[in-house]
């Protein structure tokens, strides 16, 4: 009875071994899956995506330029931080069920939900400032001088105005859907 | 004695008239000239550019800048991409010129104003001729005030609407016009014109409507083709009547131009921005006594 009521130091240190052992490869594993969600390949496994956004995605900057930096899917979709990654992760299990009840199956299905989808994530976008378009832009480190007249005087006037990357960039790496308001681009 | 006072009269008249008609041209080689880039704008009337959703510039224009703030460096492009239909164009013309680089020079003598355009004509489309009479014209407007909505804004395109002829669905009938236009209140762009193939200078307005006519400012428009170089000279009176502007020294007036080019008519033209003329006044285009 003894020895049960208390174990032996070695043993105890045995359990803290297994525990670390098994906690290390269960997060280990968590975060290995949850990566592999981030990956370009696993987001356009879907033909949902793979036939319209991702096609339409590889005709602008963001997949093909000159400097040769490609920003994925998940660069602007999925947050770096840890914590708003994972909310955003138990948000999009959402898309699974989506997927289950082909809710955006066909070209017609997905262009008639598409502007709902676009507002949603442009809500999202504009609640976060931005954030993923922030991770590699920033109007400090923008350098107007050298940018086209156009570009400079709108980035003028978004910073005089406090805006948003998304207020205006709708549309960068997507087709616009069809229907906006007026209020969209507000 | 009654001959030779006839005679007198006849004689006075006539010099009155050369005097009028051959008004002293400045030396143009003595004028500073300014480059406008003027470039095809296939569909995108008035109410394309104040559209949000369509033109990321609208919320600029609703803050108060002009067409030329955001563009002015960038006319040949927006010409290129128009004009291969890639934007706003549903019927692109094969080997539709995107844009023409003009010299614009002005100025005046206290009396009359002198402009001179003067650019290359550019490849011939080869395209079915829309005005058979007329291989080129060129025309350009003035607005003063800026009492036309968005006249200080949108130069020309405050005159460009969706319905008016030539654009898609568009009534053949329907002209040019301003949003409330009306002579009497001021509102509306005095126009000038010069025909090639007719070898005619046109002096109307646009208000409620466009008028080719009606104009007294007007004094000549004379063009001519060196080679492959256009340049076309108008001299009008700096006074006015119905429907003129009248211009004063120490002011600056809205201004912009276009070529229809290629025998083209409608909204196939070739157009400028907005810009400022400025008679003895800082503007883009400066007019100075000569």
């Amino acid at each position: 009875m003894a020895r049960l009521r208390r174990p032996s130091k070695k043993s105890l240190g045995g359990l803290l071994a297994v525990g670390i052992v098994v906690g290390i490869l269960f997060w280990g594993g968590f975060n290995t899956v949850m990566e592999a969600t981030n990956t370009e390949k696993f987001c356009i496994s879907c033909h949902e995506m793979h036939d319209n956004v991702y096609m339409e995605y590889k005709e602008t900057i963001h997949y093909s330029n000159r400097t040769g930096v490609r920003a994925v899917c998940s660069d602007c979709h999925v947050p770096k931080d840890w914590t708003y990654k994972m909310i955003r992760k138990i948000q999009a299990s959402r898309e699974v069920w989506g997927k289950i009840t082909g809710t955006i199956d066909t070209r017609e299905k997905f262009e008639a939900k598409r502007l709902e989808l676009a507002r949603r994530e442009w809500a999202r976008m504009k609640a976060s400032d931005s954030r993923e378009c922030r991770n590699c832009h920033s109007f400090d480190s923008m350098n107007k001088e050298s940018q086209k007249q156009r570009a400079r005087k709108q980035h003028e006037m978004a910073l005089e105005d406090k805006m948003t990357c998304i207020d205006c960039h709708k549309g960068i790496a997507h087709h616009k859907p069809e229907g906006m308001t007026e209020e969209d681009e507000e | 004695m009654k001959k030779t006072m006839i005679a007198g009269a006849v004689g006075a008249l006539l010099a009155l008239g050369a005097g009028g008609a051959f008004a002293a041209a400045p030396d143009w080689g003595k004028v500073e000239a300014k480059d406008i880039t003027l470039f095809y704008p296939g569909v995108s009337p008035l109410e394309w550019i104040q559209k949000g959703t369509e033109h990321g510039g609208a919320r600029a224009l609703r803050k108060g800048e002009t067409c030329a703030d955001c563009h002015s460096d960038e006319t040949a492009d927006m010409g290129k991409k128009i004009a291969s239909g890639q934007k706003l164009e549903p019927n692109p013309i094969p080997g539709k010129a995107p844009a023409i680089p003009v010299k614009v020079q002005a100025a005046h003598d206290g009396e009359n104003l002198y402009l001179r355009f003067s650019w290359k004509q550019p490849a011939a489309s080869g395209a079915a001729k829309m005005d058979e009479a007329n291989p080129v014209k060129i025309a350009f407007m003035l607005e003063s005030g800026g009492k036309v909505e968005l006249a200080d804004q949108s130069g020309c395109w405050a005159t460009c609407h969706q319905d008016s002829r030539t654009m898609p669905g568009a009534d053949d009938a329907k002209k040019k016009y301003v949003k409330g236009g009306s002579v009497a209140e001021g509102k509306f762009y005095d126009l000038y014109q010069w025909r090639s193939g007719e070898n005619k200078g046109f002096n109307g307005h646009v208000a409620d409507t466009r008028v080719m006519e009606g104009g007294t400012a007007l004094v000549s428009a004379e063009g001519k083709q060196d080679g492959d170089t256009w340049s076309v000279v108008f001299t009008r009176k700096l006074a006015g009547g119905e429907g003129d502007v009248t211009l004063e020294s120490g002011k600056s007036y809205n201004f912009g131009f276009a070529i229809h080019n290629d025998n083209s008519a409608g909204r196939y033209h070739h157009v400028s921005l907005g810009y400022k003329l400025g008679v003895d006044a800082d503007g883009d285009v400066k007019a100075a006594k000569q």
